[in-house]
Formats: structure tokens, C-alpha cells, sequence
């Protein structure tokens, strides 16, 4: 079977800084993969360019067999490939709800002229909107927050208003920016379990970036290491965990938060 | 919609077709019908203003477009002899095809990079008109017809103005009708999907991008219905002034149409309406201020600004805040 | 051709001082400076009540228009940016603020100075020909030669004084400057004094050639935006550039488009559409958002 997503050979330069060099990975359909590293290592550079919020410099990116990278990014959301943000990266005067009935865009057949004259489709769409955007909070446990204005969030709620927003666009392949950032250990165990609901329930294939050692391990089907732009190793959990690359490089620049 | 709603419409249809007409002739004062004509026209350019700031984008380019609006209509009622009527929608369709070809580059700006050209551009607006033969330099197009009489198989809609034994009523009702259909297509869009996904835009590009929201089309779109609205304004001023000239639309409008956004609030639809309105009536209270008008006016501003940073509308956000 | 390029040099070295002020107070503060041109119309008006009005030297009403306009600058930046910038949510609210007071000095102007057009006699007389190639009036000579020489004075002011430093390095990062220990307060202040002083004394300057009048103050703070359009906001070299590129675009376009009409400017915001479709941060500035 084709992998869902083909990291192939990508790279990317900033004039004379290479974020990325050459790097190549796959990710099959339904699995949980992290991509860790050092900090400055390049992992956010590489999210933003398989979603094509960046430009490759050289090197593709593929869904299903289809070329992505270099589109426009919403027209990689639109194929299925949604990135989600760190939790400053929401709609901060809507609320809870408004930005996840907004957020399902993308699934909408009315136009835009229909919505405005209010046809039959549009209703329906709306409709539809609503209750799945209801769906989506009775998921994510929101139901308490739902008409909270969206800037006066904690910080948790915040992160599963992230990843709301990027269900609510039906994704295939779900991009997560670090979602256990700055997250005790309770809090980081909880959302451990909803990305595994998000893969078993709804069978969507999750790509995160993460720098919490032990929840990645816990959490993932198989890990990317990258270390200055390079892919240093590739494997399951246990088999990054005994990479002598890995630990070098982890030891070398941040051994306080390793963990492991 | 609630009742309340509705009777909140009903009320302020009744005021300007009836309660205001009324008041006048009471009073007798028929110069307030001009001043209220140029504020209901005014609010109308102002509410493209207010869309585009709903897209978070500070336009102060909507004196370009009321400028080119007005000479469409001018120049096609008087060389090629069209309706007013007729001129008047293809005066807004101009000013949307305009703004689509010069939004594709400059929306990609943001911030004050944004708002500097689009101030540039009113005064290229200007310029242009001034050096174009057809446009008729300085002189301007001046003598324009009044509008003429719209039926249909023999049953008149709208009569020629020019038989009317009041124009200034008939421009009143004329202007209010426009501005009505204009504020209740602006609400219409900000209450449906486009309002939310214009939102979204102004509240975080990259996020609306990644939840699959063409940006850059939604961008233009807006724009063009932003410039569709300066156009028609400025058509409309045009057959009531009869004449335009370059200097019709300048800089100064622009900016003010800006300010009337921001006075009124750029979170209520209804907000630019009624920015228009304060600013337009006290401007014209310091009319008998004679040559200090400008000094009081420009001086109430900037106290304005240090007492109330954040628009007049934050007062009741202070209130919103206390409950 | 040489008539082209001393014309444009000779606007460019105007434009460029504009350009160079408004890029500073833009830098520093992130304030648009819509008044920048009624400072320059100010500064013009002061040189001529100095040099018309009381008979001094013209030197004397330059450094007069220098300094009138560098205590507006410091006034209006210390008494009204300065608290709103404070409380303000939103970037627009300096606009705002910034448009009221254009809108203010038009109106002390009208007040102080009227409707009139003012002018200055000329400073030098003849005029410098070399074989009809090259036609210049001595005064402009003198005029563009001082104007290039407060570039070169305002550049050296930023890169070997302390005080050009401290505002280099909170033009670059406002949190950083601060943390560093440079008073931001006072350097905002005087920054926004400087770039208004250069605006004025760019008005005292021209007031012998050009002369004055209420009206010039809008159009030359669009052209001022226009400079840094092409340049890049916030960039000292970027004004420079901007200016003089403009300064030259003018000086062809009127030359060579004078036969379709005044259409120079249409022509040069056509082209500068085009060129921010490809450039949006102008030519050096920084790449953003």
C-alpha cells in the first residue's frame, strides 16, 4: 500500500541557513509518527513546509501519491492535510463554538452567494455545522467552555480548541505542533489518549512534532529524529531509544530535557 | 430574527421614510435634507470602509473609488447619453473590477503598509483624473442631467427629477433607499458565512488558510464589494451635485471615511452609519466657528484619541466588562 | 540625459530627507506619520517669517525651522503618541491620532500663516550652464548640495553617536533596547524630534526655491509614503534609496511623459503595484509576517 504522506528528499534554505537538508520519510496511513529534535533543529521548518505554509528549496512532499508541497496551504487543507498551531494561533473574539462552526469551511457546498441569500443548501450546511461542530466539543470534552469567548481560555483548553478546529475540517492527516507543551503530567497522559482516540475513533494518521521524551515514547508508532537540518535516525520507540546518533545528539545540546 | 430585532428595523425604516420627512417639514428647515442626503451617502462608502477593516485591513483608498464611481456615471450620462439608473450599478461593477486588479498585489500588504498605499492611491485618483482627456482635467464634467423617469410597460417607477417640484425630498428618499439596501446587504454578509469567514480573516491569515479559507480570493472579495460601495456612493453624488470634478473625492475623505468606522465602531455593522452621522452634524455645528473650525474639529480629534484610545465604542466595552 | 539626472538628483536629495524622517519616527515608534508633511509646510513657513518677515539671514531661519519643528516633534511625541500609544489596542489608533494631527498643524498653519503662497528671495543668483546639456540655477545647486550634505550628517549622527546607536537599536527591537538598558522614553522623544526637524528643514530649504503654501502638506506626505514604499519601512537606507529613486522617476517622467499629459505619477503607482507584487517589503526592507 502507498504511504498516506511522502516526505521526499526536502529541503529548505533561508539564504544562506539550511533549515532542512535532504529529508525523506514516509507515513503510513493510520499510524502515530513524531518527528523530534533538538531545539533548532529544523522540526517546525519541516511542518510548515509539508503543510506548504513554506516553499520547498528543493524536494516534495506527497499525499497519496499527489504532490503537495508548494500548493497553496489551503489548498492542501482541502486535500485532507490540516495543521494545527500552537495555542496562541486561534480565533481570540469568537467563541469556543463559533470557531469550530467556522472552522468547517472546507465542508461546505453552498457558495458563498448562497450562504449569503440563505438558499436551501446553505441551511442544511449550516445545520450541519452546528451539529457537528457540537459532535467535535462532546469529543473533545468542551461542553463547559462552549460560549466562552475564545481569548479568555487557559492555556489546556486552548490546545483542545487547537485541535478542534483542526478536526473540524475532517482532516486525513492531522498535523500537531507540540501539543504537549508545557503540560504536567496528568495533563500530558489526557491529551496521550485523545491523540489515540483521534487515530482509533475518527481513523485519522497523526504526524506531531514534539519535544516531551517520555509522552512521544509513549505515543508513538514510529519516530524521525532530525539534529541540524538532518534526519539522524528512523524507527520504532524502543529502537530510537538505544540510538547511540540520538542520545549523542540529545546529550550534546539539551540533556536536561531528554528525560529519559 | 427576534421580535426585537425586527421592531428595532420597523422603528429606524419608520424614522428616515417618515418621522424624518415630517420633522422637516415641521420645522421648516429644508437644508437639513441635503445634509442628511450627504450623510446617508457618505455612511454608504463608509460601510465598504468597514468591511474592509472587518477583513483587518485600514483602508483609506474609498475616495479613489467614490471619485472613479462618480465619473462612470458623469461621463456615461453625458457622452453616451445612458440612464443615471443604468449608470449606477455599472458605476459600482467599474469600481469592483478596478479594486480586484489593483487588491491582487496590495492586499498582500498588511498594517500601515496597507493603509499608506491605499492613501496613495486616492491621490493617484485624483491625478489621473486630473491628466485624462476624458475626464475633462480640472474643468471637471459639470451640467449633468438630473435622473430621468424608469418604467416599466408604461407604469412609472420612479419619475424624471427634473419634473419634480422638490429634487431635494426625492434625492433624500433616493439616498435613504440606497443606504438602507446597502446596510442591510452589509448585515446580511456579516451574519452569514463570509462575515464569520472575514472574520476569521482579520482575527488570524494563517489560520483561516490552514482551515482550508482562500485567503487571498476572500481578500479581494471583500475589497471589491468594499470599492462596489464607494462606486455607487459616488455616482449618487454625482447626479445630485450634477457636476465632479478631481478635487470631488480627496485624501481628506478618505480619511474620513475612516474615521467614521472607527467613531462609530468597527464591530457593529451599524456603527460606520452612525459615525457618519456625528461626524458629518458636528462638522457642520462648527460651521459657525467660522475659520476656527478646522482647529476645534482636529483639536476634539486628538483629545478624542487620548481619552478614548480605543474608539468611542470601547465605553461600552468598559460597561460590557463590569457586569 | 545629464539635465534628467541632475533634476532627479536634485529632487531625490529632498525627497530622501523627507523620507528619512518619516522612516525614523516610523522605526521607532510604529507610528505612520501622516503630519510629516504639515511639519515640512511648518518648517517652510518659519524660515520665510524669519528670512521675509524679519529680515535675517536665510541660515538663521533654517536653523530656526530646525529647531521650532524639533520641539513639535518632541511635544507631540512626549504629550500625545506617547499616552495613547500606551492604551491603545489597536495600530490603528495612532493613525488616527497622526490624522487628527495633520489635520491640527493645517489649521495652526491657515490660522498663523494663511492661504497664501510665500517664497523667499533667492538666496544666490545666475545660473550654472554648461553648454544648454546642463541648466541649474545656482540656488538649486546650493540647495541640493546642502541637502545631501544633512544626509551624509544625519547617517554619521546614526552610526558613531551614542545616541544614533541607542535608536538604531530600538528601531531593531524595542524589548531588547530596553532590556539593554537604553532609556526608550527618551530616545523615542528625541528621535521623533529629529525626524521632524529633518522634515522642517527640508520646508526651510525649499522655501527659496519653491516657496510655500497651506495646500503642499498633504501631497508631500504621500510622496514621503511612496519613498518608503520603495525602499522599505523603517530602513535608513531604504529612505534614501526611495527618495532619490522617486526624485529620479519624477525628473524623467516629467521629461519624458510630458507629451500624454501630467500622468508621471500615474504612471509611477502603476509601477510600484507591480513592483510590491513581487516585493512587498520594498526594496530593503525586512521580509514580514
Amino acid at each position: 500500500m502507498t504511504p498516506i504522506l511522502q516526505v521526499r528528499g526536502v529541503t529548505k534554505r533561508f539564504g544562506g541557513l539550511t533549515a532542512n537538508n535532504d529529508i525523506s520519510f514516509d507515513v503510513a496511513e493510520g499510524e502515530i509518527l513524531s518527528v523530534i529534535g533538538p531545539n533548532g533543529a529544523g522540526k517546525s521548518t519541516l511542518f510548515k513546509l509539508i503543510a506548504s505554509f513554506l516553499k520547498t528549496t528543493s524536494g516534495e512532499v506527497l499525499y497519496k501519491g499527489t504532490r503537495i508541497s508548494n500548493l497553496a496551504p489551503h489548498r492542501v487543507a482541502r486535500m485532507g492535510v490540516v495543521r494545527t498551531f500552537q495555542e496562541t494561533t486561534i480565533f481570540r473574539s469568537m467563541t469556543v463554538r463559533e470557531n469550530i462552526v467556522v472552522a468547517h469551511h472546507l465542508r461546505s457546498r453552498a457558495s458563498l452567494l448562497g450562504f449569503f441569500l440563505g438558499t436551501l443548501q446553505a441551511r442544511k450546511d449550516e445545520a450541519e455545522f452546528g451539529a457537528s461542530a457540537d459532535e467535535i466539543i462532546g469529543f473533545l470534552g468542551l461542553d463547559a467552555i462552549r460560549d466562552e469567548m475564545a481569548s479568555n481560555l487557559p492555556q489546556g483548553h486552548l490546545r483542545a480548541l487547537g485541535m478542534a478546529i483542526g478536526l473540524a475540517t475532517d482532516p486525513k492527516v492531522l498535523l500537531l505542533d507540540e501539543p504537549f507543551a508545557g503540560m504536567n503530567h496528568d495533563e500530558t497522559m489526557r491529551m496521550v489518549a485523545l491523540v489515540r482516540r483521534l487515530r482509533d475513533e475518527r481513523g485519522i494518521t497523526v504526524l506531531l512534532v514534539e519535544h516531551d521524551m517520555p509522552a512521544v515514547m509513549k505515543i508513538s508508532d514510529r519516530i524521525v529524529v532530525i539534529n541540524f537540518g538532518q534526519k539522524i535516525a528512523e524507527g520504532t520507540p524502543a529502537e530510537i531509544q538505544s540510538n547511540e546518533k540520538v542520545i549523542e545528539a540529545y546529550l550534546g545540546s539539551e540533556d536536561a530535557a531528554i528525560g529519559m | 430574527m427576534n421580535t426585537q430585532k425586527l421592531l428595532g428595523i420597523g422603528a429606524f425604516v419608520i424614522a428616515v421614510y417618515v418621522a424624518v420627512p415630517l420633522a422637516i417639514a415641521l420645522s421648516g428647515r429644508w437644508d437639513f435634507y441635503y445634509t442628511l442626503t450627504s450623510v446617508a451617502l457618505l455612511s454608504v462608502a463608509s460601510a465598504g470602509v468597514w468591511l474592509t477593516f472587518y477583513i483587518g485591513r485600514i483602508n483609506i483608498g474609498q475616495g479613489a473609488y467614490a471619485l472613479a464611481g462618480g465619473y462612470v456615471s458623469a461621463i456615461l450620462v453625458t457622452t453616451a447619453g445612458v440612464s443615471f439608473w443604468l449608470t449606477l450599478p455599472l458605476a459600482g461593477v467599474f469600481c469592483a473590477a478596478l479594486s480586484v486588479l489593483i487588491g491582487l498585489p496590495i492586499l498582500r500588504l498588511r498594517g500601515v503598509y496597507f493603509a499608506m498605499v491605499t492613501l496613495v492611491l486616492t491621490e493617484v485618483a485624483r491625478l489621473t483624473a486630473l491628466a485624462l482627456p476624458v475626464t475633462n482635467g480640472a474643468k471637471g464634467i459639470t451640467s449633468i442631467p438630473l435622473p430621468g423617469e424608469v418604467s416599466i410597460l408604461g407604469l412609472t417607477l420612479i419619475p424624471d427629477f427634473a419634473t419634480l417640484g422638490n429634487p431635494k425630498l426625492a434625492f433624500y428618499f433616493m439616498a435613504v433607499t440606497l443606504m438602507v439596501i446597502c446596510y442591510a446587504c452589509l448585515w446580511r454578509i456579516v451574519n452569514s458565512r463570509l462575515g464569520h469567514l472575514c472574520r476569521s480573516l482579520q482575527q488570524n491569515e494563517e489560520l483561516a488558510a490552514s482551515i482550508g479559507v482562500n485567503t487571498a480570493y476572500l481578500r479581494v472579495l471583500a475589497y471589491s464589494i468594499s470599492s462596489f460601495f464607494g462606486g455607487i456612493a459616488g455616482a449618487m453624488f454625482v447626479a445630485i451635485s450634477q457636476s465632479i470634478y478631481p478635487s470631488s473625492f480627496q485624501v481628506a475623505d478618505s480619511v474620513n471615511f475612516m474615521l467614521n468606522c472607527f467613531l462609530g465602531g468597527l464591530g457593529y455593522v451599524f456603527g460606520p452609519m452612525l459615525g457618519t452621522l456625528l461626524l458629518y452634524f458636528g462638522w457642520d455645528l462648527l460651521f459657525t466657528t467660522g475659520r476656527y473650525q478646522l482647529l476645534i474639529y482636529s483639536s476634539l480629534m486628538i483629545a478624542l484619541m487620548l481619552v478614548l484610545p480605543n474608539g468611542l465604542l470601547s465605553l461600552f466595552d468598559r460597561k460590557g466588562g463590569r457586569k | 540625459m545629464e539635465q534628467i539626472l541632475a533634476n532627479g538628483l536634485y529632487l531625490g536629495a529632498q525627497y530622501a530627507l523627507i523620507a528619512l524622517g518619516l522612516t525614523l519616527i516610523f522605526s521607532l515608534m510604529n507610528v505612520l506619520n501622516f503630519a510629516h508633511g504639515q511639519m515640512y509646510v511648518l518648517g517652510g513657513f518659519v524660515t520665510y517669517t524669519v528670512v521675509a518677515q524679519f529680515g535675517l539671514p536665510f541660515i538663521v531661519g533654517l536653523v530656526a525651522s530646525a529647531v521650532v519643528l524639533a520641539v513639535v516633534g518632541a511635544g507631540v511625541e512626549r504629550f500625545l503618541f506617547r499616552p495613547v500609544v500606551a492604551r491603545s489596542k489597536r495600530e490603528e489608533s495612532t493613525m488616527l491620532l497622526a490624522a487628527g494631527i495633520a489635520f491640527f498643524l493645517d489649521a495652526v498653519i491657515l490660522l498663523l500663516f494663511g492661504e497664501k503662497q510665500r517664497g523667499v528671495p533667492k538666496i544666490v543668483n545666475g545660473v550654472f550652464n554648461w553648454d544648454f546639456r546642463l541648466v541649474m540655477p545656482y540656488d538649486r545647486i546650493l540647495i541640493g548640495v546642502l541637502a545631501i550634505a544633512m544626509i551624509a550628517g544625519f547617517i554619521a549622527l546614526m552610526q558613531y553617536t551614542r545616541a544614533g546607536r541607542a535608536m538604531r537599536a530600538l528601531a531593531q527591537d524595542r524589548m531588547a533596547a530596553q532590556l539593554m538598558g537604553v532609556d526608550v522614553e527618551r530616545y523615542s522623544m528625541l528621535g521623533f524630534a529629529l525626524g521632524a526637524m529633518l522634515a522642517g528643514l527640508v520646508g526651510g530649504l525649499l522655501v527659496t526655491i519653491t516657496g510655500v503654501n497651506l495646500g503642499m502638506g498633504g501631497p508631500t506626505s504621500i510622496k514621503a509614503f511612496l519613498m518608503i514604499m520603495i525602499g522599505g519601512a523603517g530602513v535608513i537606507s531604504g529612505a534614501i534609496a526611495g527618495g532619490f529613486i522617486l526624485g529620479m522617476m519624477e525628473s524623467i517622467g516629467l521629461t519624458l511623459l510630458a507629451a500624454y499629459g501630467d500622468i508621471t505619477y500615474l504612471v509611477i503607482f502603476a509601477s510600484l503595484m507591480v513592483f510590491l507584487a513581487f516585493r512587498p517589503q520594498g526594496l530593503m526592507g525586512k521580509p514580514w509576517g
